[in-house]
């Protein structure tokens, strides 16, 4: 077999033919699928959820993962926080002429081995190669497919004021893994990035019979923007505190440089609760069961539900407003 | 005073109409104009209307004349004027004199009064121990004493004040009631059988003592160095002996302000000329009703009388005096000449000025607090004031100015405007007035915006304006972004710095087009980038932006702002190369590591807004030159670089190397020859007193030689030129921008009564949507 793809890859030729057995399908081991144009999966009966998620990653490669990785542990995620228990999924990849098939070999093996942890079967995918310079590398895309929790689920409208917000874990730390793996800044850190499934924790919150009242995986955007959006969409106000806030000493140095602000910053391994108070210590105790938990905080409440602000207090004992997400953190000191 | 019209009425007698502008309304000129004609036997009437106080005077000529001298000469102590305008008319042949009723019903009642000092007389009184309000912490009288602080509705009178709760006793109702006397309708009057008193509280909340040896034990635990919180007129302030190092330490440690200059209240103007060189119109600014703090050039022995940490690495100290009564006895009891006297909230932070929950407020900052029961309704922070060439401006205009109304020139009725992100005032329109709000500080707590809006609801509701539209900066992340959007009306943006041009056209009742350079920190610039060095042509009505400052980056945006070391570094770094990236590792060799980054997030474009503004480049100069790398305080760098070297000190010196390029019709100064050799001279051991003092006179030339180009180019450009933006609080820089354009020919204009500085852009911002909303 050559030593990078080329356009022949995906012509659906031998080539194709090839590609496909000795990368995809030993990687995921699902050979009784592959022989047909779809799979056929048995679900239990009750709500099916479906998500689908596109990967771009840039370095493909970086501290704690890869796009493999991710293009699981993002849409495993995304089903999980929904309340759903993930089971199988689907993956495309868009592949690049010229891309290092030991490189590819790579990405999928670490997809599939991740899939495996997290539980899921990969049972259809797909691949493209396009040419040179119109894509960067290799773009992957995943659905997902759970089902609903029986009689368990996650209800945004039960929320109300004394309610606490937790993390699972340290916020910003995929962020500055990625900016710091793209070698552009010079940024010298041993960061790795937080890329990873969750549903198993989740599933150990939700089976504990823990009231959770909303999840998110604070992804794009991070944990600012995550929690802007819930409290704008549920009318909630939630307020954070500054000082329980956990972060890596890596990650406040690199945004004090960089003059970022962790609260804004990518993560792909965390999820946001909301809980009533009285289950509060409960929860903590099971997220920190887990390796991925094991620094969970509560970083937060909520303090009304009329207003839908999210606040940051801060040491001084101020409240500043934050918002979505912008542009560019333009300055304001005048 | 204006020029009296000189047209010949017949008959023995004639008839003067005078228009008084300015701040007349409820300072008791009314009354004083009817002791003006009766002493001169003038007739005629007195009325307020919207233009201000109408007098019409018949009698004989010369007499009249010899009156309307003395309304100037002899006005009451809380007036202003700003305008007398006189006609002949016919005379009507009036029997007597007497008060009329307003002409527009019931706008006079909307006056809302200021705050001011106590007077001459009352403290007088206070000192006299057979006064039955010897030594009362409350004393006042119709010229002096608390009012828009403790209004809580209008008309001014005590059932809506905070003074309500009180029941006068029977001495102080005589005086009330009793025409000729001076307390006649004071409404805050009181005396200690019948007023508010004063508790002073340890920090734990004990009450120590109350009422005389609340005051005395104060003053004692003042004089040994302890730290007491004050309430006064606007707020709560934290004192301590200004001599005592170990006291004022204490406080900046508590307060978290490593080195922000501290004001410091002075036992008398004798006190203050003993630190300071105080000028005659900065000792009749000091000792004004208004009683601001005045920014004063410290003298030799200010360092020997006064801790040196109190104002350090500056050549001004803030001064003011004893304004309220309690401070007065504070300094009657006490040993000390000197107390600091800083607000009392975290900064950042709204005021405190509620007594409920004050104890917490003030935990872990104060020893003790001197209480009183007066409720302050309408918190207001100190003025501060400076005076250059012997006029005065501001630097802050709040307590003793606020709320007074300004003639707009044009009808701005229905208009509010939000103000800055920083120093903010708001602005709101009623008719012809503009009437500018206390200041606000940074909006960026939840808390200040929540005061912000409180305060503004106040003030709309007094007036009782219809809002039709609403003004905000163009800047997407202000908090007036989204605030702006809650009152349901047309929301007209402003750039930034054309509302600081335009504000100080207002300022100068100037109508026509003009050239305005606005020196300022970061404006949001409709293009995206950050402006802040502006040579703008234009009026309210819009404006062309003629020339600019290169723009470089700011890597870490606000970040790099708070840390001009990071903005001197990108700024060699974005215009001298190689070169500069050399320079800035020799300069800051401490940061070399953060400096490689910085680096590659220019490169890069990584959070690395572009900006050419004025309060930046003051800062990258700064850092250069060692001065200020990290600041603890808004504007520290530039601040301590223009006090680098002595600006009273005559000295001609040259100036550095400077490009002026043009792009796309569009004059840019660059001043990489000048960072350049400025980074060697730094190297090479130059005096700083020297690189400062040339570095002040190359941003001068590069104005100069600007605005000369451009009207060289356009000989239709206008002849006058308006200085604006935060950097004008530089009073060198603004008086040497003065002094060259007006060589050239130039009419220039700075700011008098707003703030240069973005305490005064809601002033522009007032002016140009209400020209947009009239066309
Ligand atoms: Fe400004
Ligand atoms: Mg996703
Ligand atoms: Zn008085
Ligand atoms: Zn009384």
């Amino acid at each position: 077999m050559d030593r990078k793809i080329t356009l022949a890859h995906g012509d659906g030729g031998e080539l194709a033919h090839k590609l496909i057995q000795q990368i995809f399908v030993s990687a995921f081991g699902n050979t009784r699928e592959s022989h047909f144009d779809a799979s056929f999966l048995s679900l239990d009966s009750g709500q099916i959820a479906v998500t689908t998620d596109s990967f771009v990653v840039k370095p493909l490669f970086f501290p704690g993962g890869d796009i493999g990785k991710i293009a699981v542990s993002g849409t495993v995620n995304d089903l999980a926080v929904a309340g759903a228990v993930p089971l199988y999924l689907t993956a495309g990849f868009i592949i690049e002429e010229g891309f290092l098939l030991a490189d590819l070999r790579q990405i999928v093996q670490s997809l599939a081995d991740e899939a495996r942890a997290a539980g899921v079967r990969v049972v259809a995918g797909d691949t493209k190669v396009v040419e040179k310079g119109s894509v960067d590398g290799v773009y992957i895309n995943t659905a997902g497919i759970g089902i609903a929790r029986s009689g368990k689920t996650v209800d945004p409208k039960t929320i109300e004021s004394g309610d606490v917000v937790i993390t699972s874990g340290t916020i910003g730390d995929h962020g500055i893994a990625i900016l710091a793996a793209r070698g552009e800044l010079g940024l010298v850190t041993d960061l790795k990035s937080d890329c990873a499934p969750l549903n198993r924790m989740i599933d150990a919150v939700m089976d504990a019979a823990i009231a959770v009242k909303m999840m998110r995986d604070p992804t794009r955007g991070g944990v600012a923007t995550t929690l802007v959006e819930i409290a704008e969409d549920f009318k909630v106000t939630i307020q954070l505190q500054e000082q329980a806030l956990p972060i890596r000493r890596e990650v406040v140095g690199a945004c004090d440089i960089l003059g970022f602000d962790p609260l804004y910053l990518a993560n792909e391994g965390k999820v946001l609760m909301i809980v009533p108070k009285a289950e509060e210590e409960r929860t903590l105790a099971i997220l920190r069961r887990f390796p991925e938990g094991a620094n969970a905080a509560t970083i937060g409440e909520v303090t009304d539900t009329e207003n839908g602000k999210l606040l940051l207090e801060t040491p001084l004992g101020s409240r500043r407003r934050l918002h979505r997400l912008s542009g560019m953190m333009l300055p304001r000191i005048c | 005073m204006d020029r009296l019209d000189s047209g010949q009425p017949r008959g023995m007698s004639e008839a003067l109409r005078i228009i008084v502008r300015g701040r007349v309304q409820g300072v008791g000129f009314r009354p004083f104009i009817y002791q003006l004609a009766t002493k001169n036997g003038l007739n005629g009437t007195v009325q307020n209307n919207m233009d201000g106080v109408r007098i019409i005077w018949e009698g004989q000529r010369s007499v009249i004349l010899q009156a309307v001298s003395g309304i100037s000469r002899m006005k009451p102590r809380l007036s202003r004027i700003d305008k007398v305008e006189t006609t002949w008319i016919p005379a009507r042949g009036f029997t007597d004199f007497s008060i009329i009723p307003s002409e527009a019903s019931g706008q006079s009642s909307l006056v809302i009064p200021v705050d001011s000092a106590t007077c001459a007389d009352c403290l007088k009184e206070m000192r006299d121990p057979s006064n039955f309000r010897y030594h009362y912490p409350f004393i006042n009288c119709t010229q002096c004493g608390p009012r828009y602080t403790i209004i809580d509705g209008l008309p001014y009178d005590r059932a809506l004040t905070s003074m309500a709760t009180f029941q006068m006793c029977d001495r102080c109702e005589a005086e009330y009631r009793d025409p000729s006397n001076r307390r006649h309708h004071a409404q805050p009057i009181a005396c200690a059988q019948c007023g508010p008193h004063v508790t002073l509280f340890d920090s734990t909340g004990d009450r120590l003592a109350s009422r005389d040896q609340a005051v005395e034990q104060a003053a004692e635990m003042l004089a040994i160095g302890k730290i007491i919180a004050v309430k006064g007129i606007g707020g709560f302030h934290l004192a301590c002996d200004a001599r005592s190092s170990e006291s004022v330490e204490r406080l900046r440690s508590r307060k978290g302000r490593p080195r922000k200059p501290l004001a410091v209240m002075c036992r008398n103007v004798a006190a203050a000329e003993r630190i300071a060189n105080v000028s005659e119109k900065e000792q009749a600014v000091l000792q004004g009703p208004e009683a601001p703090i005045v920014l004063l050039r410290k003298n030799a022995s200010c360092d020997e009388l006064l801790s040196a940490v109190v104002a350090p690495g500056v050549r001004t100290i803030g001064l003011m005096l004893p304004y309220t009564p309690l401070h007065h006895l504070l300094f009657d009891e006490g040993s000390y000449d000197y107390l600091v006297m800083t607000s009392a909230n975290p900064s950042g932070l709204p005021m405190i000025f509620e007594n409920e929950g004050i104890l917490d407020a003030l935990h872990g900052l104060a020893d003790a607090v001197l209480l009183h029961n007066r409720r302050i309704l309408h918190p207001v922070d100190d003025s501060v004031v400076q005076v250059s060439e012997q006029v005065p401006f501001f630097l802050r205009r709040s307590r003793g100015y606020v709320p007074d109304p300004v003639d707009a020139g044009h009808l701005v009725d229905g208009i509010v405007a939000l103000g800055s992100q920083m120093k903010n005032t708001f602005a709101i329109g009623r008719e012809r007035q503009a009437i500018i709000g206390p200041h606000l500080g940074d909006l960026e707590a939840e808390e200040s915006l929540e005061h912000y809006q409180k305060t503004l609801d106040h003030l709309l509701h007094w007036t009782g304006i219809k809002v039709k539209a609403v003004a905000r900066d163009m800047h997407p992340l202000y908090r007036t972004h989204d605030f702006a959007e809650t009152f349901d009306v047309p929301v007209i943006e402003v750039q930034h710095h054309h509302a600081h041009h335009v504000a100080c056209m207002a300022d100068n009742q100037l109508h026509k087009p003009c050239f305005g350079i606005v020196l300022d920190g970061t404006g949001y610039g409709p293009d995206g980038t950050i402006w802040g060095f502006e040579v703008l042509h234009g009026d309210a009505s819009g404006y062309q932006r003629l020339a600019h400052l290169r723009a470089t980056p700011l890597p870490g945006g606000d970040r790099a702002v708070r840390e001009p070391w990071r903005n001197a570094a990108a700024m060699l770094i974005n215009l001298l190369g190689e070169e500069g990236s050399h320079l800035a590792d020799v300069l800051f060799p401490e940061y070399q590591k953060e400096i490689r980054i910085i680096d590659r997030m220019i490169e890069n474009k990584l959070n690395c807004p572009m900006a050419g503004t004025c309060g930046r480049l003051f800062d990258a100069v700064s850092a250069i030159l060692a001065i200020c790398r990290v600041s603890d305080y808004d504007g520290e760098a530039a601040i301590e670089l223009s006090d680098a070297f002595d600006p009273d000190e005559q000295q001609s010196v040259s100036c550095y190397p400077f490009q002026l390029t043009e792009e796309a019709g569009l004059l840019q100064i660059d001043f990489s020859s000048m960072i350049r050799q400025i980074a060697y001279d730094q190297l090479n051991g130059t005096d700083r007193a020297q690189i400062a003092r040339r570095f002040h006179e190359t941003v001068v030339a590069a104005c100069v030689q600007t605005i000369c180009r451009l009207r060289q180019r356009q000989p239709a450009l206008s002849q006058t030129v308006v200085l604006s933006g935060g950097s004008m609080s530089n009073g060198y820089l603004s008086r040497r921008l003065v002094q060259s354009l007006e060589k050239q020919g130039f009419s220039v204009y700075i700011h008098h009564h707003f703030p240069n500085g973005d305490g005064g852009l809601s002033l522009g911002q007032l002016m140009i949507a209400a020209c947009q909303k009239r066309d």
